[in-house]
């Protein structure tokens, strides 16, 4: 978790904008929260079409975040996708759904509520990148 | 209502028809442990992302999610038991590592 899924119709958008997307999601969320970099999953889906507009952001966050934070996150996720994929603003939608944190398990740990992050939590990123250098 | 039931998604090609058995059996067989044998015929599905498609930290992922939805609510402790043991069979079954895994056990 974070969990953002991007329902776009088939063949809109090209993998570089798909990347770019990504990368920005990234900037948005970690951002905001904090979060390692790592913990961000961001998945493009071409046969989603049951929401009211054709392009839809629909995330999935762990719960117990300010309404002002989550209301800073869909608003940076939003203005994120416009930017990058160079779709009309009327045609993006989007949401964040919550759940408890600890109803997941990532890294090998229980993801802690917000705000009971340890120090060790924070370092994700590193221990990624030590076990991709290693091979 | 099933115990619980199961949405695999993976990397398209990163994990293999055979492979993709062994883990529905090994979901089953772990559900069966610790939630009762109801659970034994859990469902399982398996979800491909298309290459080029997940990216995990602005970059391409290999990552999968493990989604369970448990058929009632779950004392934490025992979800805690399911999602371990989850985790210890998918990394062993499929040969990959902690961070290639994100298991999740909701309530209904």
């Amino acid at each position: 978790m974070p969990y953002y899924r991007c329902a776009v119709p088939k063949d809109s958008i090209p993998y570089d904008r798909r990347a770019a997307i990504a990368k920005a999601f990234t900037d948005v969320h970690c951002g905001a929260t904090g979060a390692p970099r790592s913990f961000v999953h961001v998945v493009f889906d071409e046969a989603d079409d049951r929401w009211d507009t054709p392009y839809f952001i629909d995330g999935g966050n762990r719960a117990g975040r300010p309404e002002a934070k989550k209301r800073e996150l869909l608003e940076g996720l939003t203005a994120a996708f416009i930017e990058h994929s160079g779709v009309d603003p009327s045609e993006v939608g989007g949401r964040i759904t919550e759940g408890p944190a600890s109803w997941t398990m990532e890294g090998g740990k229980i993801l802690p509520e917000p705000g009971e992050e340890t120090e060790e939590w924070y370092h994700h990123d590193q221990r990624i990148g030590a076990a991709a250098a290693a091979g | 209502m099933t115990a619980i039931d199961y949405a695999c998604t993976m990397q398209e090609g990163q994990i293999g028809p055979d492979v993709r058995e062994r883990l529905a059996q090994g979901l089953r067989r772990v559900s069966a442990d610790i939630l009762g044998p109801d659970a034994a015929d859990a469902p399982v599905r398996f979800i491909d992302i298309p290459k080029g498609f997940g990216f995990r930290g602005g970059e391409p992922s290999s990552t999968s999610l493990v989604r369970g939805t448990a058929g009632e609510p779950l004392e934490q402790p025992l979800r805690e038991r399911l999602l371990n043991a989850i985790q210890d069979m998918w990394l062993e079954t499929a040969g990959c590592t902690t961070d290639d895994l994100v298991a999740t056990v909701r309530d209904p």
